[in-house]
């Protein structure tokens, strides 16, 4: 099997497994969602001695992980985004950002690809609450390739960082030669008419938005940011300065995710008309990704309708 | 006081005195402060610092070092006392306490204040904190200790029994606990709010060997933080039957000594002056230009 038909989980745990082959610090914590990130059984059966699973409790996971840190160890720990984030933000706040200590957090089954599980569990502020904690960096990888580069960086890293890790099968975006870097966004597609900005899940729907927007004769520039925080300026600013019309999708609310941070941008640098395509500052449901994202509003359809407007009423 | 020079129960006992009065002067000088739960652990930091863990002043963070963490972060001010007195700063750095700018913040800070291993105030952290520096210094290989203390009033907190539950799963014997059991909270006794009783059995129902000592005992509390450090396959849990405000009149055993506002020159006269009262012959004073 190929990198790019492999689970983005299994490429996780992959990546994992190779890191902590070479490294002994590298350490693995799950709080009984081992088996959904995909570290349970292989990571636990490879490396028994640097594998925790703490249990249900996310808050101590996220304690035991800053006191391995503390120490030189490079721990990455695991659950559902919901748990990742919200319900130890005070613990991540205080234990991990504030006191510097550089733990890996990783959110699996981010916004709608919870599906099944259903508002409970379908977490859309974790790029919000996550961005606006200092010292906390943000990413969503939008492939395998990326995902790969990306935990390989997160492990040589001293900062503390956050990770949106989808489970299921993303097409590839890119090879073998990817090299993430945080303050580096991608322009996936080069255009003048309009800005379209996204990261992790609404990537890969904007990849076929922009192919439909193309036979139409509307050149969007599809701009992915792996990471939206760092959030890289200059390359928003550039295409903007061309195209003076923006659309983000973004699988959160459009409260303070993605959509904020280019908003918070364009207002300080280059005010433009902006169009931000994510739950509209509503909770989730039960249902399937397509369902999900075209009820909420940022399926490929609903993003390329966004572009249409976006480039008509200019 | 130099540290090498203590060797007996007098120049303990003077140390403690020397520590109650910098303690009181710094949190009036500053407007306020913790002092209730800074002077209930007066002999049990000095116990950790001058006659149990293995540390190195000149190099803070020195490899193979004990580790202790302060999970009630806001009794900073006793842990800043016994660094300086170590050496680990000037001493004359206490009077910075809480001052603009300062390396001494009411909670204790690992990334502004030397000595300080880990940063804590929000309370429940601690421990689960020290879960990991105790595993990670297993799994390096050292034979150190990692030294924690945590609160009463915090131990309401459903994270500190999180964290108990994995220390005694994964038998983190070099993991020694202290319970700070002065048995007062902000608002009322701990008994009126939200009992931790029967807390003895439960720590030993979580899979921990625990001990009972009086905190403010000498000899007992070192006999048993040595015997804590001697527990082998399973974390070791003191509850130290302690005083809150200890050794200060105006507020000794008193709810309101949680936190204390220092308004003017008399109320600070008047706390001053309760931390010397207890003494039966000359009233320590420091005196900070000389620095003793």
């Amino acid at each position: 099997m190929t990198l790019h038909e492999k689970e983005l989980r299994a490429v996780y745990t992959d990546t994992l497994i190779e890191l902590m082959t070479t490294n002994s610090k590298v350490v693995c914590l799950e709080a009984d969602l081992g088996k959904s990130s995909g570290t349970v059984p292989r990571v636990w059966d490879a490396f028994p001695d640097r594998f925790f699973d703490v249990g249900v409790a996310e808050a101590n996971m996220i304690g035991i992980s800053a006191g391995l840190a503390n120490e030189g160890m490079v721990p990455f720990c695991a659950t559902f985004s919901p748990f990742a984030t919200r319900r130890a933000y005070d613990q991540i706040t205080i234990s991990i950002a504030y006191a510097e200590n550089p733990v890996k957090i990783v959110g699996t089954a981010p916004g709608v690809t919870t599906a099944k599980n259903g508002a409970t569990h379908m977490c859309f502020q974790d790029l919000a609450i996550m961005r606006a904690m200092p010292n906390m960096r943000v990413y969503c990888p939008a492939d395998v390739y990326e995902l790969r580069s990306m935990v390989r960086y997160m492990a040589a890293s001293q900062k503390p960082e956050y990770m949106q890790l989808i489970r299921e099968v993303h097409a590839p975006l890119f090879d073998d030669s990817y090299e993430f870097d945080p303050h580096q966004a991608r322009i996936l597609d080069e255009g003048a008419d309009v800005t379209l900005v996204t990261t992790g899940l609404t990537t890969q729907f904007a990849r076929k938005a922009v192919g439909s927007l193309k036979q139409e004769g509307i050149q969007a520039e599809h701009i992915h940011y792996p990471s939206v925080k760092p959030f890289d300026v200059q390359t928003l600013l550039d295409s903007v300065k061309k195209t003076n019309a923006v659309v983000t999708a973004e699988n959160q609310n459009v409260i303070g995710g993605l959509g904020g941070a280019v908003c918070e941008v364009l207002a300080e640098n280059y005010p433009a008309k902006v169009k931000r395509l994510g739950s509209q500052d509503r909770f989730g449901e039960v249902g399937d990704v397509p369902y999900l994202s075209d009820t909420l509003g940022f399926s490929a359809p609903k993003i390329a309708d966004a572009c249409r407007e976006m480039v008509q009423a200019k | 006081m130099d540290f090498d020079k203590i060797e007996s129960k007098e120049q303990l006992d003077q140390l403690a005195k020397e520590f109650r009065y910098i303690i009181t002067d710094i949190m009036c000088r500053a407007g306020g402060g913790h002092i209730g739960g800074s002077l209930s652990l007066v002999e049990i930091i000095i116990t950790l610092y001058f006659r149990v863990m293995n540390v190195k002043p000149d190099n803070p963070r020195w490899a193979d070092r004990d580790r202790f963490i302060l999970s009630k972060g806001h009794a900073g001010p006793t842990l800043y006392t016994a660094l300086a007195y170590r050496g680990y700063f000037p001493k004359d750095v206490l009077l910075t306490l809480n001052a603009n700018g300062t390396e001494l913040p009411s909670h204790v800070d690992q990334v502004i204040t030397p000595g300080i291993d880990q940063t804590a105030g929000s309370l429940g952290q601690g421990l689960s904190c020290a879960n990991g520096i105790a595993l990670a210094c297993k799994l390096q290989n050292k034979t150190n200790h990692v030294f924690c203390i945590v609160g009463d009033g915090e131990s309401q907190e459903g994270q500190i029994w999180e964290a108990g539950m994995f220390a005694a799963q994964h038998k983190l014997d070099n993991l020694v606990v202290i319970t700070d059991y002065n048995k007062m909270q902000i608002d009322a006794e701990v008994e009126k709010i939200v009992s931790l009783e029967p807390v003895v059995d439960k720590w030993r129902a979580f899979g921990w060997e625990v001990f009972e000592m009086d905190g403010h005992d000498w000899d007992d509390i070192h006999a048993t933080i040595n015997k804590a450090m001697a527990v082998k396959d399973k974390p070791a849990m003191i509850v130290a039957h302690t005083v809150k405000a200890k050794g200060n009149v105006c507020y000794e055993n008193r709810i309101e000594c949680h936190f204390i506002s220092i308004p003017d020159e008399d109320e600070r006269n008047r706390v001053i002056g309760g931390v010397c009262a207890l003494d039966d012959d000359e009233p320590f004073h420091f005196n900070w230009t000389e620095g003793k």
